[in-house]
C-alpha cells in the first residue's frame, strides 16, 4: 500500500533485465551440474529404492551449487530424473513458457552402464 | 422475536456480523468486565432468589382456581411451550414456514420493543457474556471427563448432552444477531408477566430455550386456532418416525417400568441412563409426539402435580442459597470447571429424571387424564416456568411432576444423595429450577472468567462457529434423524476441537497474528497482481523451443547381446600394442654414383671421362678420334643412298609404269625413265636448260621457264630451278625461284651452291645448305615445298662492274687449276674447290665481257641482314665479290674488228687449264684467250674453208679425255673437230644434218670417240668415230615433242656406271635415255685408236 510519491517513484523502477554479470549462465551451471552428478553418481548402480532419495539429494545439491553462483533475483527450478539403463530408448524434452531474454536453463546428462541421470536447472528471473 | 424469525439462517450466520457483535461485546466487556459481571451475577442471584421467593409466595398464596384464572392467558404459553418442546427439532426445518405465521405477532410487539430498547441493550451484554460462558462450558467436556471418571458411562451421555448444548449454542448464535429485538421482547414479556420474568432472565442465559419457547408458543396459538389440523401438519413429516418411536417407546416404557417397580437405586439408574443413551434423542422425539397426542390428558393430570411442585420449589430455593454460598467460595479457578461439570451433570440427571418421569407419565397416562382435567391452567402456568429449563426436560417433567410426585421424589432423593457424594455440589438432580439456576450462576461465573480471555476465545469461537455453520447448513437439508445422527457423530470431535483450540489459545495471540498475516498476504497479493499487470506490459513471454534433454536410442539386439553376454567369461589381462617394435623398410635399390665429365666441343682426344674408368676410356678416346667432316660426308651420302634405295623399292613396287614402260625412244638407248615434273608449280613450264653437277654426276638441275598460261599459279612470274637426284625421280631435291629469266645455270664446285645468270645481266647465287626456315614454304596438297630465293644477287649492286646485257654463261673456275698443269687437273681442282669453297666464278655476257667473281662464304650469318652487302639475303652466307673483268673483244684480230666487234655467243674454259677460254662468235670463228692477257698460240680457230661468213658458232664442247679436242657446232649445220693446237679443224662435216643448225654437241663421258649432235629439229645424231668417221652411226628423231635441252649422264671415271641422255622436252617433261652397253662401255685402247684414225684422216 505504497502511497504518494513513493508509489509514483516505484512506478517504473522495475528491473526488467538482470545485470549481465548476474545473468543465468548456462555454461557455468552446466559445469556445476556436471560436477554434482559426477560426485553423486560415479560408480553407482541403479537401485530403485535408493533412487528417489538420490534424486532429491542431487536436486538439492545442484540448487545449492547454483545458488552459489549468485544469479540475482533468479528463481531456480531443478529437475532430476534418474532412470535405469536397460537398453530402452528414452527421450526427454522440456518446453518453457518464459521470457527468453532473461530466463534460461542448463542441463547435463550423466550415464553409466547401470543408470542415466538427467539434471536440468531452470532459472526464471523474478522481475 | 420478529427478527429471529424473519431473518433466515443464512442471514443470521454471517460470520462478519458475528465478528462485529463479538467485537462490540468485547469492547463493552473489557471496559468493566469484572465489576459488571459480578454485579450482574449478584443481581441475578438476587433476582433468581427473588423470583423463586415470589414464585413460592405466589404458589403458596395462589389457589388452584385462581391460578387457573390468572394464568388463563398463560395456558396458551404453556401449551406452546409443551408443543414447542415437541416441535423443537422440527423447528430447525420449519423456521421459514413459521416465520410467516409469527410475523403477525412480531408486528404487535414492535411498538413495545421500541420503548424498552435501552433495557434490552444492557441485557444484550449480559446475554453475550452468558453465551460465551455457555460456549466455554460446552467446550470443556474433556476436563469434565477427567474429573468425572467414576461415571464411566458419561461420555455417551455427554454426547447426548453436548448435542443439546450445541443446539442451544446454535440457537443462541441465531439470537445473538437479534439480541436487541429479543431483549426488548423479553423485557416486554417480563413486564407483562413479572412471575415469568425471572425465569426469562434465566432463559436468556439459555437463549435457545427462549427462542424455542417463543416460537412454540406462537405455534401453539396458531395450532389451537387451527385445532388438530396444525398438529397434523406438523406431524406429517414425522409419522413414520412416530410409528417407529412408538414401538421403541413401548420397549422404553417396559424398561422403565421394571426399574420403578423394583425401586430406584444407583445401579438401576445407571442402567437406565445407558438405555436412555442408546435411545438418544429419538426417544425424546417420540415422547414429544406422544405428548402431543395426549396433550389434553396431560393438562388435566398436571393439576394434581401442583402442590408438590411448590414443595419442590422451596427446596430449590434453599438449595440455591446454599449453592450461592458455595459458588462464592469456589468462584474462580478450578471451581469454575467444577461448576460447569456440575451443571452438566445436573442436566444429565435432569434428563434422566425427565425420562423416568416420562416413563411414569406414560404409565399413568390414563389415570392422569381423568384426574387432572380441571387443573389445566395451573399446570400450564407452572409448566411454563419449567419451560425455561431445557425444553425436553420441561415437557417431560410437567406430567411426571404432576402425576407421579411421590415416585419421582424418591428417585430424586436417591439421585441427589449420590450426586452429593460424588461432587458435593448437587443436591437435587431432578430439580429443574435448580438446574436452571445453577446453570445461570455457573454461566455468570464463567462470563467473568472469560472476559479476560475474550480476544483469544473469539478467534477460536469464530472458527468453531464457522464449522458449526457449515454443519448446520448440511443438517438443515436433512431429516431429523440424519441430523441427529450427525450431531452424535460430530459431538466428540467438536468437543475435542473446542478444547484443543481453546486450551493452548489462552493468553496467546497466534490466531490473531494469523489473521493479520492473512490480511498482509492479501495486501501483498494485490500488490503483486498490480505489479505483474504492469510488468506484463513490458515483458514478452514466449514459448521457448523445446529443448531436447535426453535422446537415448534403444539398443539393437546385437548390442544387447554384446552387453549381456559379450563380456562374460572374458577378462582383459593385458594389452599388446608393440609400440617399441619399429621396423622400417625401403624397397628401392641403392643409388650408385659415378663421377663423369664431358666437354663440348671436344678438345683433343678426351672428350669425356670418369673417375675410375678414365684410363680405359682414354684409350678409347684416342681411337675415337673422328673426322667429323668425313662423317658428315658419309652421312650425307648414306642418307642419299638410303633414300634412293627406298625410292627404287617403291618404284619397283609400283611397276614403274611411267618410267620403265616407256620404250626406249632412241636407237642407242635400251631404257628410259622420267623425272616427275608433273608438279603443280612446274606445270606448263618449258625446260630451258639441263645441267649435271660435276662433283656428283647424278645431281641434275633443270631450269623451267615461265608458264605458258601466265597467272595460273602463284609463282607464275618466277623462273624455277629444280635440283634433282636422278635416282629419285619422283620429287626434286630443291626448288629455287628467280625473279628474272635465267639464261644459264651451273653448280658450284662443292655442289652446295648454285649460280645462274639472268637475262638482265645479274648473277645470282643460291646456297643449298640454307635451312628451309629462311625461305618461303608453299603448301601444296600434303607436301610442303620450300621455295628458295637467291642467297645473293648482283642485281642492282656492283653496277660498275656488273653485266650490262644478258649473261650467256656462268662457269665456276677452280683456283686450284692454276697450279696443276697437265691432265687430271680438273680432278684435283674439283677436290680442292670442295675443301675451300673459295673459288672463282666466271660470267660472260653477250657483249663479250667476262667477269670473274670470287665466291666467299661468310663465317657467320647475319639474320638481320647486312648493311654492306645489299644483295645478300638476311641470314645468307654466300656472297660474290667481283674479282676481274676481261674484255674478250680485245683478243680478236684487227681485220675482224673492221666489220664491227663480233657477237660472242658462248664461252668454254679449257678443262685442263681454266686460264684458257674459247669463245664462239657469230662469224664462224672461235677465239682463244687467256685470263692473264697472254697471247695463246692460235688466236683463232677457223673453218677449213677460210671464209668469214656469218656463221654462228652455237656450241663448243671439249672432249673429256686427255686429248685436247673440241667440237664446234655451227648454225649452218657444219661440225668441226678441232685440236687446241691447230688453227684449222681436223675434220669438218658439212652436210651431216642437211644444213640444219646444230643446237648442241655433246661428247660422251665414257667413250672418247663418241659424241651426240642435236639439231634444232630435234634430231639426235650419234657419232662413233671409231666405227665411222664420215657420218653418224645412228640418227633418231623425237618429232612429236621438240627437245629443248639435252644433257649427258655418265661418269668418265666409272665407265661401267650407267650413262644416258637427259632430254628435256618442250612439254616440260624430262626423261633419261639409258644408253646401251655397246655405246656406253669404252673400247680397249679406244683413245689411241681415235688418235690413229684422226691422224690417218687428217
Amino acid at each position: 500500500m505504497v502511497t504518494g510519491p513513493a508509489a509514483e517513484m516505484s512506478e517504473n523502477s522495475y528491473s526488467i533485465r538482470p545485470a549481465f554479470q548476474r545473468r543465468f549462465k548456462t555454461a557455468i551451471v552446466k559445469g556445476k551440474i556436471n560436477k554434482v552428478l559426477k560426485e553423486e553418481l560415479s560408480n553407482k548402480l541403479y537401485n530403485p529404492e535408493e533412487v528417489p532419495y538420490m534424486t532429491r539429494k542431487i536436486a538439492e545439491a545442484i540448487k545449492t551449487q547454483v545458488k552459489e553462483c549468485a544469479f540475482e533475483r533468479y528463481k531456480l527450478v531443478v529437475q532430476v530424473v534418474i532412470g535405469e539403463q536397460r537398453g530402452e530408448g528414452v527421450k526427454m524434452a522440456a518446453r518453457c513458457f518464459w521470457d527468453a531474454d532473461t530466463d534460461n536453463f542448463a542441463q547435463d546428462v550423466y550415464m553409466n552402464d547401470s543408470l542415466f541421470c538427467v539434471a536440468a536447472a531452470f532459472g526464471c528471473y523474478y522481475y | 422475536m420478529k427478527s429471529s424469525k424473519t431473518k433466515t439462517k443464512e442471514d443470521t450466520w454471517k460470520s462478519d456480523e458475528l465478528l462485529k457483535h463479538i467485537k462490540a461485546a468485547q469492547g463493552d466487556c473489557t471496559d468493566d468486565s469484572g465489576k459488571k459481571s459480578r454485579e450482574r451475577k449478584k443481581h441475578k442471584d438476587e433476582e433468581s432468589i427473588g423470583t423463586s421467593d415470589s414464585r413460592e409466595r405466589r404458589h403458596k398464596g395462589r389457589e388452584r382456581d385462581k391460578e387457573r384464572e390468572q394464568d388463563k392467558d398463560r395456558v396458551r404459553h404453556k401449551d406452546k411451550e409443551r408443543d414447542g418442546d415437541r416441535n423443537k427439532e422440527r423447528e430447525h426445518e420449519k423456521v421459514r414456514t413459521k416465520k410467516n405465521d409469527e410475523r403477525d405477532r412480531d408486528r404487535e410487539r414492535k411498538q413495545e420493543r421500541d420503548s424498552e430498547r435501552l433495557k434490552g441493550r444492557d441485557r444484550d451484554k449480559e446475554r453475550i457474556q452468558k453465551w460465551d460462558k455457555d460456549l466455554e462450558y460446552s467446550a470443556d467436556p474433556r476436563v469434565r471427563d477427567k474429573e468425572w471418571d467414576p461415571y464411566a458411562e458419561r461420555p455417551k451421555k455427554r454426547g447426548h448432552e453436548s448435542e443439546r448444548h450445541r443446539e442451544k449454542e446454535r440457537d443462541r448464535k441465531k439470537e445473538r444477531d437479534k439480541l436487541q429485538e429479543k431483549g426488548t421482547e423479553k423485557d416486554e414479556n417480563v413486564d407483562q408477566r413479572p412471575k415469568h420474568r425471572q425465569k426469562k432472565d434465566k432463559e436468556n442465559l439459555e437463549l435457545e430455550m427462549d427462542d424455542k419457547y417463543e416460537r412454540k408458543e406462537r405455534k401453539h396459538r396458531e395450532r389451537k386456532e387451527k385445532e388438530g389440523r396444525s398438529t397434523e401438519n406438523n406431524e406429517e413429516n414425522k409419522e413414520k418416525k412416530r410409528r417407529s418411536s412408538e414401538f421403541r417407546d413401548e420397549d422404553y416404557d417396559r424398561q422403565y417400568k421394571e426399574p420403578k417397580e423394583s425401586g430406584p437405586h444407583d445401579g438401576h439408574r445407571e442402567k437406565r441412563q445407558k438405555e436412555r443413551k442408546e435411545l438418544g434423542q429419538k426417544a425424546v422425539v417420540e415422547e414429544m409426539d406422544r405428548k402431543h397426542r395426549v396433550r389434553k390428558d396431560k393438562e388435566y393430570k398436571e393439576d394434581g402435580k401442583k402442590q408438590r411442585y411448590k414443595d419442590i420449589r422451596d427446596s430449590v430455593v434453599e438449595w440455591r442459597d446454599r449453592e450461592r454460598v458455595h459458588k462464592d467460595r469456589e468462584k474462580r479457578d478450578w471451581e469454575r470447571r467444577e461448576d460447569r461439570e456440575r451443571k452438566q451433570k445436573l442436566k444429565i440427571k435432569k434428563e434422566k429424571e425427565e425420562k423416568e418421569r416420562q416413563g411414569d407419565y406414560t404409565e399413568e397416562q390414563s389415570v392422569k387424564r381423568k384426574k387432572e382435567r380441571r387443573s389445566v391452567q395451573e399446570t400450564t402456568n407452572e409448566s411454563r416456568r419449567k419451560g425455561s429449563t431445557i425444553e425436553q426436560i420441561d415437557s417431560q417433567k410437567k406430567p411426571t411432576e404432576s402425576l407421579a410426585e411421590e415416585l419421582v421424589e424418591g428417585e430424586e432423593i436417591a439421585m441427589e444423595s449420590q450426586s452429593t457424594i460424588e461432587s458435593s455440589n448437587y443436591d437435587d438432580d431432578f430439580e429443574d429450577y435448580e438446574d436452571d439456576f445453577e446453570e445461570d450462576e455457573c454461566k455468570d461465573e464463567e462470563v467473568e472468567l472469560e472476559k479476560e480471555e475474550i480476544p483469544a476465545h473469539q478467534r477460536a469461537e469464530i472458527e468453531a462457529i464457522q464449522k458449526a455453520i457449515a454443519a448446520e447448513n448440511e443438517q438443515i437439508r436433512e431429516t431429523h434423524t440424519r441430523s441427529h445422527r450427525k450431531i452424535f457423530e460430530e459431538e466428540p470431535k467438536r468437543d475435542f476441537e473446542n478444547s484443543q483450540t481453546r486450551g493452548p489459545a489462552r493468553g496467546t495471540f497466534i490466531d490473531f497474528v494469523a489473521a493479520k498475516q492473512r490480511e498482509i498476504s492479501f495486501k501483498v497479493a494485490s500488490k503483486q497482481k498490480k505489479r505483474s499487470v504492469e510488468l506484463l506490459r513490458l515483458i514478452d513471454l514466449d514459448f521457448s523451443v523445446s529443448f531436447s534433454m535426453l535422446d537415448l536410442p534403444p539398443l539393437n539386439e546385437y548390442d544387447v547381446y554384446i552387453k549381456n553376454f559379450g563380456r562374460t567369461n572374458t577378462k582383459q589381462a593385458f594389452v599388446q600394442c608393440n609400440e617399441d617394435n619399429v621396423d622400417r623398410d625401403i624397397q628401392t635399390d641403392e643409388i650408385e654414383t659415378v663421377e663423369k665429365w664431358t666437354q663440348h666441343p671436344g678438345e683433343g682426344n678426351a672428350v669425356c671421362g670418369g673417375a675410375n674408368a678414365s684410363d680405359a676410356l682414354s684409350s678409347d678416346l684416342v681411337a675415337k678420334n673422328i673426322d667429323s667432316q668425313r662423317l658428315t660426308n658419309f652421312l650425307k651420302s648414306a642418307c642419299q643412298v638410303i633414300s634412293v634405295l627406298l625410292e627404287e623399292d617403291q618404284a619397283e613396287n609400283q611397276a614403274s609404269k611411267n618410267v620403265q614402260s616407256k620404250a626406249a625412244s632412241l636407237s642407242v638407248s635400251d631404257g628410259c625413265s622420267q623425272l616427275n615434273t608433273n608438279l603443280p608449280f612446274l606445270h606448263g613450264r618449258e625446260v630451258q636448260c639441263l645441267h649435271f653437277s660435276q662433283a656428283q654426276r647424278q645431281t641434275l638441275l633443270s631450269v623451267h621457264s615461265l608458264p605458258k598460261e601466265p597467272g595460273a599459279a602463284q609463282l607464275a612470274s618466277n623462273y624455277m630451278i629444280c635440283v634433282w637426284n636422278i635416282w629419285e625421280p619422283s620429287v626434286p631435291q630443291k626448288v629455287l625461284v628467280c625473279e628474272s629469266e635465267v639464261q644459264c645455270c651451273c653448280f658450284g664446285p662443292d655442289n652446295v651452291s648454285l649460280f645462274a645468270g639472268t637475262v638482265d645481266g645479274s648473277v645470282v647465287a643460291w646456297d643449298l645448305r640454307e635451312h628451309s626456315v629462311m625461305h618461303y614454304t608453299l603448301q601444296i596438297g600434303s607436301q610442303e615445298w620450300t621455295l628458295r630465293t637467291p642467297t645473293f644477287s648482283t642485281d642492282g649492286v656492283l653496277t660498275s662492274v656488273n653485266h650490262c646485257c644478258a649473261v650467256k654463261a656462268v662457269y665456276p673456275v677452280s683456283s686450284a687449276c692454276f697450279e696443276n698443269h697437265g691432265v687430271g687437273l680438273s680432278l684435283f681442282s674439283s677436290q680442292e674447290g670442295r675443301s675451300g669453297l673459295s673459288f672463282q666464278l666466271a660470267s660472260f655476257d653477250e657483249s663479250g665481257l667476262l667477269n670473274l667473281w670470287v665466291v666467299v662464304e661468310l663465317q657467320k650469318a647475319n639474320l638481320a641482314g647486312s648493311l654492306t652487302d645489299l644483295g645478300l639475303i638476311p641470314g645468307g652466307k654466300i656472297k660474290l665479290i667481283h674479282s676481274s673483268s676481261i674484255e674478250v673483244n680485245s683478243f680478236f684480230p684487227r681485220n675482224l674488228m673492221q666489220l664491227g666487234p663480233p657477237q660472242t655467243l658462248s664461252i668454254r674454259f679449257l678443262p685442263s687449264d681454266p686460264n684458257h677460254f674459247f669463245i664462239g662468235t657469230d662469224i664462224g670463228l672461235v677465239s682463244h684467250g687467256t685470263r692473264h692477257g697472254l697471247q695463246a698460240s692460235p688466236k683463232l680457230y677457223k673453218p677449213q674453208i677460210n671464209s668469214a661468213g656469218p656463221v654462228r658458232v652455237t656450241c663448243i664442247d671439249f672432249c673429256h679425255f686427255g686429248k685436247t679436242l673440241f667440237l664446234v657446232g655451227c648454225s649452218d649445220g657444219t661440225i668441226r673437230l678441232h685440236s687446241v693446237t691447230t688453227e684449222r679443224p681436223i675434220i669438218q662435216w658439212n652436210e651431216s644434218t642437211q644444213g640444219r643448225p646444230i643446237q648442241a654437241v655433246l661428247w660422251a663421258l665414257t667413250r672418247p670417240g663418241m659424241f651426240f649432235i642435236l639439231d634444232d629439229s630435234s634430231h639426235i645424231y650419234v657419232w662413233d668415230l671409231l666405227q665411222n668417221v664420215s657420218k653418224p652411226v645412228a640418227e633418231d628423231s623425237l618429232q612429236p615433242d621438240r627437245i629443248t635441252a639435252i644433257a649427258i649422264l655418265g661418269d668418265p671415271e666409272k665407265p661401267s656406271a650407267s650413262s644416258g641422255l637427259m632430254l628435256a622436252k618442250q612439254s616440260g617433261a624430262i626423261e633419261i635415255q639409258y644408253l646401251m652397253k655397246q655405246w656406253s662401255e669404252p673400247h680397249l685402247n679406244e683413245l689411241e685408236t681415235l688418235h690413229y684414225i684422226l691422224q690417218k684422216t687428217a
